[in-house]
């Protein structure tokens, strides 16, 4: 029998520690009550498994108090660690990179099997989700357990308009939230990605563990697996900083694309991944967005970044979107195809180094909310299509538009329409 | 008294001819200076321009945003500009070099003089480049900025950043240059004081109600998002 040992002073529990067959990090805020709720949730995984928690070493919640661990349970130990959280002060995509990274180094040095992030706030609870991350790295041979979360109508929509579907289309693999944020991973997927991070390092390209996960269990054809949650808490937008978050966010993705060209140029056709669980109903949504802010931004972009734009669209894409800057309000729609090949161009673009990297995507900031717009007003006029069959129409585009992006990354000089 | 002026007009002519046959070999060393500087110019023209057309280099500069740089001259293409001022420095060293031979003082003097003030050409052209490479940066990233911030002077505010960056790199062109520095050093503190001043005043005073208004959009605007706007990115 083990016992617990929350209650020692966790500098001097984590030195205990050599080892551990599982590692969870929690990015999250976690109360006292929680992380009891947590410690005896993992208790309930089959074995005798020595599992480490690495929590954030900042928080100011009072320890659990410690109890007994019933025979052949798991052992629970809590490790503190300077961990950056979503919630916390300036956190962003690239302290969640460093978060990620310190976990896995930490899954690492105790030779664990796998390691599992909790990084999101969902509407349910937690220690439940962890469970459900880590049994099928447990009880499978499953190397990455990504989560399906229940989609809102205009939640996640970054990842709805481009990064679900352009993994899909590249990676041949159709998981709905490829940049987690919570991840289950194995030891092999693990120690791959901290080996490609150390080279890429060298090479001053830095490796970003969020968008470069997925892409590399898809890349070497690893087992994944899809877990079914309930809706997210997301954070509430910060309109100011909305180039900012798309340059933090695609920059890695696209960077990732070129670093995994000759695996996706081989993929032709996508297909599901396994799942676990069931879909979670969401709620009835009637809220509708104002669109005018947004389309004013459209208009804005296409009146004022014509020269930029001009560098890395076709003549036909800036055509279409200049007429499209012309469409009355109501009847403004970005048409899936248009879009697919924004989003390629900007790819290619960034590959090619067109212009300053960070310039670039701050520059499809208009372009992304125009088709914010675009999306909120089909879903409010047809109100039988949900978010679910309007982003697959989209991520099908993505697929028709696969070619399109082929050509022109392998010759981008001679195919340019 | 005949005989002595024509003495006099046949010592002054053999005088003369005697210091143009000693200026001959001079100038023969100019001339194939001279040619022999167009023939290397044109060579050494023609080995840059391949050698940086093989390496995109116009292309490259676009992305650097020299790209119209020189928009509305002769030269349209920075390849061009570059094997051309090659051309014409080397041009311009075989001409020197040529002065050179004549063996005068003053000749050797300008020669020196011209030496000399070369590295302040070259410090005032780098100066310039760089100069434009940041203006045209920093405009960029404000243009970028504004429009998405929704500002609907974002162009105008990305030509001023622009121009006060070109204003305050020509000026310091200039002064390495050492022309005029003390009316340069004025025009400039006036010229750029003026921008600031006439901003602030715009902004201060003509433009009073505008950006009362554009700030209390925002201000109300950010405020509404935080309750009701139910878009979520990321």
């Amino acid at each position: 029998m083990e016992t617990d040992s929350i209650s020692l002073p966790a500098q001097q529990e984590a030195k205990q520690i050599d080892r551990a067959d599982l590692v969870v990090g929690i990015l999250t805020d976690l109360d006292a009550e929680a992380m009891m709720a947590l410690r005896d949730a993992l208790r309930t995984l089959p074995g005798s498994l020595r599992i480490a928690v690495v929590e954030s070493d900042d928080r100011n919640q009072p320890a659990a108090p410690a109890s007994e661990a019933p025979p052949d349970s798991p052992a629970v130990f809590f490790v503190p660690a300077p961990l950056a959280r979503p919630s916390g002060p300036g956190a962003g995509p690239p302290s969640m990179a460093a978060a990620y990274h310190s976990i896995f180094a930490t899954g690492e040095r105790l030779q664990s099997r796998g390691c599992c992030i909790v990084a999101s706030k969902l509407e349910s609870a937690t220690p439940q989700r962890v469970c459900r991350l880590l049994r099928p790295l447990v009880e499978g041979d499953v190397d990455l357990v990504v989560p399906h979360y229940a989609r809102h109508r205009f939640e996640g929509l970054l990842n709805g308009s481009i990064i679900a579907p352009l993994t899909r289309s590249l990676y041949g693999k159709r998981l709905s939230n490829p940049m987690g944020p919570d991840f289950g991973v194995s030891r092999r997927l693990l120690q791959k990605i901290l080996g490609t991070e150390r080279g890429s390092r060298a090479g001053g390209n830095g490796l970003h563990p969020l968008a470069s996960l997925a892409p590399a269990a898809l890349c070497d054809n690893l087992q994944i697996t899809e877990v079914h949650f309930g809706g997210r808490v997301h954070r509430p937008p910060d309109w100011t900083n909305t180039s900012s978050l798309l340059s933090e966010v695609l920059g890695p993705v696209f960077l990732d694309i070129e670093r995994n060209a000759a695996c996706w140029q081989r993929t032709r056709t996508s297909v599901t991944v396994p799942t676990v669980g069931e879909p979670v109903p969401v709620s009835e949504e009637t809220a509708s967005i104002d669109t005018t802010r947004l389309l004013d931004s459209f208009a804005l972009g296409n009146r004022e970044l014509q020269e930029i734009w001009g560098l890395v669209l076709p003549p036909a894409t800036l055509f279409e979107l200049r007429k499209l800057a012309r469409t009355p309000r109501e009847q403004f729609r970005l048409p899936d195809e248009l879009w697919v090949r924004i989003v390629y161009d900007f790819a290619l673009a960034h590959r090619l180094r067109t212009i300053n990297c960070d310039h670039l995507l701050k520059s499809m900031t208009p372009l992304y909310l125009g088709w914010v717009a675009s999306y909120a007003h089909d879903l409010e006029m047809d109100h039988f299509v949900g978010p679910d069959q309007r982003l697959e129409r989209l991520a099908l585009a993505f697929e028709a538009g696969k070619p399109y992006f082929v050509s022109r990354w392998r010759w981008p000089d001679r195919f340019n329409p | 008294m005949w005989e002595q002026v024509k003495q006099a007009l046949t010592q002054s002519t053999a005088r003369f001819l005697t210091k143009s046959a000693s200026l001959l070999p001079g100038l023969a060393a100019l001339i194939l200076a001279v040619l022999m500087s167009l023939v290397l110019g044109w060579i050494l023209a023609v080995v840059v321009r391949r050698v940086l057309a093989s390496l995109r280099f116009d292309e490259r500069m676009a992305r650097w945003g020299f790209a119209s740089l020189t928009d509305g001259s002769v030269l349209k293409s920075p390849t061009l500009f570059v094997s051309r001022s090659i051309f014409v420095l080397v041009i311009l060293a075989g001409f020197l070099i040529g002065i050179a031979a004549f063996d005068f003082e003053w000749t050797s003097l300008l020669v020196s003089g011209i030496l000399a003030y070369i590295p302040n050409i070259v410090g005032a052209v780098l100066v310039l480049l760089v100069g434009s490479l940041i203006a045209r940066f920093v405009a960029r990233s404000v243009l970028i900025g504004a429009v998405n911030l929704n500002l609907q002077y974002a162009r105008l505010l990305s030509e001023g950043i622009k121009w006060l960056v070109i204003v305050l790199s020509v000026a310091m062109a200039l002064e390495h240059l050492r022309i005029a520095p003390g009316i340069v050093e004025l025009a400039f503190g006036i010229l750029f004081g003026g921008i600031v001043f006439g901003l602030a005043l715009a902004v201060g005073l003509g433009s009073k109600d505008l950006v009362t208004k554009s700030l209390g959009r925002d201000v109300k605007r950010a405020s509404s998002e935080e309750i009701e706007d139910p878009l979520r990115h990321v």
